[in-house]
């Protein structure tokens, strides 16, 4: 019976395995099934997709067709072991691939020996890092897991469960298991630049901060397997309370021993989990030394030693003794480093063995055998033939980086159907196709040459191969598959699903300007930062012409915008609306980087550049026309203005006043009610200020002017302190402190002194210079502000009065300088003082101007300077004051 | 968050924040509703404002001064229900802790200045900042300063907190100084320690609120006195630099009594009202003098302070005896919602007070992070004790109300003890020194107005601790508050 039954069952299961293949194991490309395409379009797409013009001529579909993978650098990226799998059984070892099977036409053994061939010949080439497996951090990991799930993987690739199974493989574009085929180095290298690696951008770049892209790895990578001596786990924070409390993971890893050392620094108030096996070679009694502020042991699954921990007492010693078997028993030990002069000594005597640290030797991490790839040696000869193979079978055809031979096949109009690759044949790329997935492919087989696609056509085309459906609806081209909606978060709630959703791709030719959609698309911009899914960045030149595509094909009807004699009264209205006296956009908008009250609503000053006008003006009369459940109200139902008080009621003029108003993008002033809760000052078109400790000095008075740079002025010693470029200045009960970058800083010290000699001392105030600088004869009187908010500021030398102006102005380049005016006036000539305009490493003259490091001065009129010498030198500007007025003007240029 | 550590310097060290109880409430927040009702100023959201001083312009707006060192000026405030429109006025400053309107200008006291803000092109902001003066030290954390009014003369006083709440480290920390109109800042008394708000009496003479600590065992009212010593030492080094007034040729000696040092150290001036520590307050702020014309109640030109710490309100009034500032303080209102930093009274006669929590360590009965509220009166007068005033032989208490002359006549019916505090350079102190007075006599008035308390033992340098609960009135109420404090620094010769 069982000779009978033998080969019947085993036959069975070859069946049903073949089954099982036929099922899952189809080209995967889930773009085209969630699609609502022409069948026809399917094929031609399956056909780019597969690249088939690599081998079968055709040169429109060329264009197009998504390149293969590069193989120039795959020996530092990939296991070895898994290329030659994959190249035995390509759907086999990842289900839903691309990639033929090469090899079929070979009997087994020939198989594996061609696949080793190539494979020693791929790693031959470029072969700088080898590749190395490393020990997956499973803190990491557990935040690489959140970051898969929200920032947009999941869109095209499966979720996972707990256990890292893949739950929606059938709907997803395959990844296979990662964990056999990338090493760390290998699979962060790959995402921080796939277009690199696979040169179409179907995977395209997210641009993912590198901290986010090592997590996402350490996710993806965490089951492998490494071997070592002990596993640890920290902990930072409160850890004295316990691990369940105000404790945060930090990190995990392997290590060699418990010497904390091997650790490289450990932090006061850490906690660190050691787990791993403890070898004895002798059965008997063993003995252990621990001391530690706190920790708890067990070996063996038994609990041997537990001392909570206190950060208030320094550390104890403990001795106690337990029976081990012969061999491997498990051990965890947690330690808690905190308290006084935190220490860690863990020792144990025993059979054989003297009082002592536990030497690595008696330490593993499974008590298994793991298996490790070695890194591949490319054999001379394996190179050689694998090469040849590698041209014969014609992978250099797709994958031409290489710059392999390359074959020529019959050109794509020649192909019929039964032939070929499609055939029975076995000396043809077998590809894993469902007979709907041939079907589509023979219907799209170009017989008398290609027939030219709409411009309808080739937009779904384009999105359903850069699968943008996956996220983006467009005119019911696709929609988000209800199993993956819930993926799609976002960190503002009220916004309802246009604040989590990304929002659909209908009409926006006709919505936003091109250079925008230029941005999102080429460079992944993004103005709805409350969406956790990133946009990420294309370089394609298919993705790109979509741009051009959008404008031409969306058209909706055309606006006539109203004529505005007075744009100032325009722009007046329009501040007025968005303030919260009018309609009140900020409640729930933010406004030039400031953040609205309630909803976080996308940011308004930059509408003009990314709307087109008539879509704004479109928009605002009827915003769910175009978001049906937008939670944006109209302020003008039925074309009727709600506030007839402005600009008469008139609807176009009002909504080309808002237009008008935010068209100064950042410039615009602040509307009535912005927020001034936030600690960091903003400036738009006035100049704001602010004063306090912190900058310069406790007296200091920082301003920021609106060509975005900014100073700080000492007005205890009434000096120019510090000036910079960027972001204006953090404030906090009675501090500030100054953002932004190019910070030029002055010396401490009063601006005008008469030296006795050239070898005394700058007079700055001392801690115990009581009166200071009153007794230089300075007193500081104020500051006036102009029209346009800027101070002037008011002070006396002696009998002197000083006033001190700056303005920022723009160079010819649209570059920011300060253009500083002193204004001295006296009733009675005066002895000569030196202003002290800066002091540096090297102070140059350059043409009529002088540099200070980076700072360069420039006179309005010629001026004799003096430089003083020393370790910093100071440049000096004479001063002769006769009665009357004396005015100085200087550029700050940096 | 320095300032935080202000507030925990007004009155306690800072490792006995936490540990420390709010104390018990007076339990009559219920009954003073019915005279004294609060109202919410509504602050739109967006608006930074955590007040620290108030002042009321020519056209009746509110003006606010703030932490962050922004003037508001709020329209609507006092209307019934408020309906108040907020205006920036000026921002850019550092912490206004005082704001004072005149000729056109509207004066400010901030951290290290007093500037004289004005709007000069008359678009309703104000475009010209006047430095009066900033020659005082500035450079270390704690040093507060608070501003007054003008005064008649149109000077601003200033009080300045010490370095780090200890020690004098800067030229005129723990010092009030006076600064004119022109200008020229004037010194005028030292030995101050965490000064709070600043204001004058009814007679027009100026005081300012010290916190307990160091020298100060409880917090009390200052008289800031041109030459004196108020009380704690740390501020000796700066007479070098204030012309015109002699240093005390001697330093006061620690674990002492008030009353013993002033007469060794000639200069020191003792505290005109001392307020017992939980009792009446434990972080007393600012302060104002009610002259609303009746507009607030039967208690026209006495003193409102408010309290950070207790969310309170209360009252004070002062009388020179021998030529000494002395006076009573009594219990007003409890129940606001926020740490009060700031009162002062509207045209309408409202008492406006508030402020601001900190969001750590130091303790707040209100837990609102920041508000302006509004005492109105409801017109019905509550039965309280309106003054206590010092007599050679006694006391004569004035009320609000005819009393039933049956029980104040009636020496038995009342109470009091009387207690000091230690001073000393060690922080605080407990109640030293008890004493129970015979209460000899009571004589009520002909107008049931007012008794006359003839009283054997009353203490120079003690708060004389009056407790009025058997007292009635005539429609046989008990006092709304039975509890008042008067701080005896002379009896009077005649």
């Amino acid at each position: 019976m069982q000779i009978l039954c033998y080969p019947l069952r085993q036959g069975t299961f070859i069946l049903l395995g073949l089954m099982t293949l036929a099922l899952h194991a189809e080209v995967q490309i889930p773009a085209i099934k969630n699609s609502s395409l022409d069948p026809k379009i399917k094929g031609r797409i399956l056909i780019e997709e597969l690249n088939c013009t690599a081998c079968h001529q055709e040169p429109t579909m060329m264009i197009s067709s998504k390149k293969s993978p590069r193989l120039s650098e795959i020996s530092s990226r990939l296991n070895p072991d898994y290329l030659k799998r994959f190249l035995i059984d390509p759907s086999g070892t990842k289900p839903g691939t691309l990639m033929p099977n090469m090899l079929n036409h070979l009997n087994d053994k020939e198989r594996e020996r061609v696949a080793e061939s190539i494979t020693h010949y791929l790693f031959s080439i470029n072969k700088k890092a080898p590749f190395k497996i490393t020990v997956p951090d499973s803190v990491a990991a557990e935040k690489g897991e959140e970051l898969f799930h929200q920032v947009g993987c999941v869109a095209c690739h499966s979720p996972r469960d707990e256990n890292g199974k893949e739950i929606m493989k059938a709907k997803s574009v395959p990844l296979g298991p990662l964990e056999n085929k990338y090493s760390h180095k290998g699979l962060i290298e790959f995402l921080r630049r796939p277009h690199s690696f696979r040169p179409s951008g179907r995977m395209p770049d997210l641009r993912l901060p590198q901290q986010d892209i090592e997590k996402i790895s350490h996710y993806l990578l965490r089951k492998i397997k490494v071997p070592g001596n002990l596993g640890y786990m920290t902990w930072r924070g409160k850890v004295w309370e316990g691990l369940d409390g105000d404790v945060q993971k930090e990190s995990a890893g392997q290590t060699k021993d418990f010497n904390l050392e091997s650790l490289g620094k450990i932090h006061h108030q850490t906690a660190i989990k050691y787990s791993g096996f403890l070898k004895v070679t002798e059965m008997g009694t063993y003995t252990f030394y621990l001391e530690l502020n706190g920790g708890n042991l067990s070996i063996g699954g038994k609990q041997l030693f537990s001392e909570n921990p206190s950060n208030r007492r320094g550390t104890k010693k403990f001795k106690f003794s337990t029976n081990l078997d012969k061999g491997s028993s498990e051990l965890e030990l947690i330690y808690f480093h905190t308290g006084r002069a935190p220490k860690f000594i863990f020792e144990m005597e025993g059979p054989g063995m003297k009082k002592g640290p536990i030497s690595s030797e008696m330490l593993t991490v499974h008590d298994q055998p793991i298996k490790v790839t070695e890194a591949l040696e490319p054999d001379p000869i394996l190179v050689a033939s694998g090469k040849e193979h590698f041209e014969k079978l014609g992978c250099a055809n797709c994958h031409d980086d290489l710059k392999g031979k390359i074959n020529s096949y019959p050109e794509m109009t020649r192909l019929r159907p039964g032939n070929g690759c499609l055939g029975e044949s076995k000396n043809t790329p077998r590809y894993d196709l469902h007979k709907d997935q041939e079907a589509m492919i023979l219907s799209a087989l170009p017989k008398n040459g290609l027939s030219a696609l709409n411009d309808k056509e080739r937009i779904q085309k384009t999105l359903v191969q850069f699968n943008c459906i996956a996220c983006h609806d467009r005119a019911g081209l696709s929609s988000i598959d209800p199993d993956r909606n819930k993926y799609f978060k976002g960190s503002k709630p009220e916004l309802g699903n246009q604040g989590r959703v990304p929002p659909p791709l209908t009409h926006v030719g006709a919505k936003l300007t091109n250079s925008w959609l230029t941005e999102v698309i080429m460079h992944g911009g993004r103005q709805r930062d409350y969406l956790n899914t990133r946009m990420p960045s294309y370089r394609e030149k298919e993705v790109e012409s979509l741009i051009e595509l959008f404008e031409k094909n969306d058209s909706l009807e055309e606006m006539s915008y109203p004529k505005v004699t007075n744009i100032k009264e325009s722009k007046n209205a329009g501040y007025q609306m968005i303030g919260t006296t009018g309609l009140s956009c900020i409640a729930c908008h933010d406004f030039n980087g400031q953040r609205s009250g309630g909803a976080g609503a996308l940011e308004l000053i930059h509408v003009t550049k990314r709307l087109k006008k008539n879509w704004f003006h479109l928009y605002m009369r009827d915003p769910s026309r175009f978001h049906p459940t937008v939670i944006m109200p109209s302020y003008w139902p039925g074309g009727q203005a709600i506030r007839k008080e402005i600009l008469n009621g008139k609807t176009d003029l009002q909504i080309e006043a808002l237009w008008n108003y935010l068209s100064d993008g950042e410039r615009a002033k602040n509307p009535k009610g912005l927020s001034r809760q936030s600690l960091t000052l903003r400036v738009a078109d006035e100049t704001v200020m602010c004063r306090g400790r912190g900058t310069a000095g406790y007296r200091g008075i920082g301003v920021g002017y609106p060509e975005r740079i900014s100073l700080a002025f000492d007005s205890e010693q009434m000096t120019l302190k510090q000036i910079w470029k960027g972001e204006f200045a953090h404030i906090n009960h009675g501090s500030f402190h100054a953002r932004g970058n190019e910070r030029i800083q002055f010396p401490d010290g009063i601006p005008f002194h008469r030296l006795a000699s050239m070898d005394d001392a700058w007079p700055y105030k001392g801690k115990t210079d009581y009166l200071f600088p009153q007794s230089h004869g300075y007193q500081y009187k104020g500051y006036y502000l102009n029209p346009e908010k800027r101070p002037t500021f008011m002070y006396e030398y002696g009998t002197i009065k000083v006033e001190d102006f700056f303005e920022d102005q723009l160079d010819k380049n649209g570059k920011a300088f300060f253009t500083r005016t002193v204004t001295f006036s006296t009733t009675a000539k005066q002895e000569p003082f030196f202003f002290r305009l800066g002091t540096g490493k090297e102070i140059k003259k350059n043409g009529k101007s002088w540099n200070v490091d980076r700072l360069s001065l420039n006179f309005h009129k010629d001026m004799k300077t003096v430089i003083r010498e020393g370790e910093s030198k100071d440049l000096l500007l004479p001063i002769h004051l006769n009665k009357g007025t004396t005015i100085i003007k200087i550029d700050y240029k940096w | 968050m320095l300032f935080i550590a202000l507030i925990m310097s007004l009155a306690m060290p800072q490792e006995e924040a936490q540990a420390q109880e709010l104390g018990k409430m007076w339990g009559t927040a219920e009954e003073e509703e019915k005279y004294y009702s609060i109202t919410d100023i509504p602050i739109p959201p967006g608006i930074p404002m955590r007040p620290g001083s108030f002042e009321i312009l020519p056209d009746k707006r509110l003006a606010v001064g703030t932490r962050r060192g922004d003037v508001y000026f709020i329209s609507g405030a006092f209307d019934t229900p408020p309906n108040p429109t907020y205006h920036l006025y000026a921002s850019g400053q550092d912490e206004i802790f005082g704001l004072s309107w005149r000729d056109g200008s509207l004066t400010i006291t901030q951290f290290g200045e007093v500037t004289k803000l004005t709007d000069s092109d008359g678009d309703g902001t104000a475009d010209r900042f006047d430095t009066l003066t900033n020659n005082w030290g500035y450079a270390e954390g704690h040093e507060f300063a608070f501003g007054s009014k003008h005064d008649l003369d149109g000077n601003i006083w200033v009080a300045l907190g010490l370095s780090g709440s200890y020690h004098s480290r800067n030229i005129f920390r723990g010092w009030a100084v006076k600064v004119t109109p022109d200008g020229k800042m004037i010194p005028v008394c030292s030995g101050l320690r965490s000064p709070g708000g600043v204001g004058a009496n009814k007679e027009g003479v100026m005081f300012c609120i010290e916190s307990q600590g160091p020298w100060n065992g409880s917090c009390s009212l200052k008289h800031l006195k041109e030459g004196a010593f108020l009380g704690h030492p740390a501020s000796y080094n700066w007479y070098q630099f204030a012309e015109g007034i002699n240093a005390p040729t001697i330093e006061p000696q620690t674990n002492s009594r008030i009353a013993i040092e002033k007469k060794r150290v000639k200069e020191l001036v003792p505290p005109v009202i001392l307020f017992p520590y939980i009792k009446m307050g434990r972080s007393i702020s600012g302060f104002r003098l009610n002259q609303t014309r009746g507009k607030f109640g039967p208690f026209e030109n006495q003193l409102f302070f408010g309290d950070y710490t207790l969310s309170i309100i209360m009252r004070a009034t002062t009388e020179k005896i021998n030529g000494v500032w002395q006076g009573a303080c009594y219990p007003f209102r409890e129940g606001l919602s926020t740490g009060i930093m700031n009162v002062e009274f509207s045209p309408e006669g409202q008492l406006i007070a508030g402020g601001f929590t900190t969001n750590r360590q130091w303790p707040v009965r209100g837990e609102t992070p920041f508000a302006i509220q509004r005492l109105d009166w409801t017109g019905k007068i509550p039965f309280e004790i309106k003054e206590i005033n010092i007599l050679k032989d006694g006391f004569m208490i004035h009320f609000t109300k005819e009393v039933d002359p049956d029980i104040a006549s009636d020496a038995m019916n009342y109470s009091m003890t009387t207690y000091t505090h230690n001073y000393s350079a060690g922080y605080g102190s407990p109640e030293v020194d008890h004493t129970t007075p015979d209460i000899n006599r009571a004589t009520v008035s002909d107008d049931k107005m007012s008794v006359r308390l003839k009283i054997n033992g009353i203490q120079e340098g003690h708060i004389h601790d009056f407790d009025l609960g058997k007292i009635k009135s005539l429609s046989d109420r008990t006092l709304l508050h039975s509890k008042a404090y008067y701080t005896v620094n002379e009896i009077p010769n005649k």
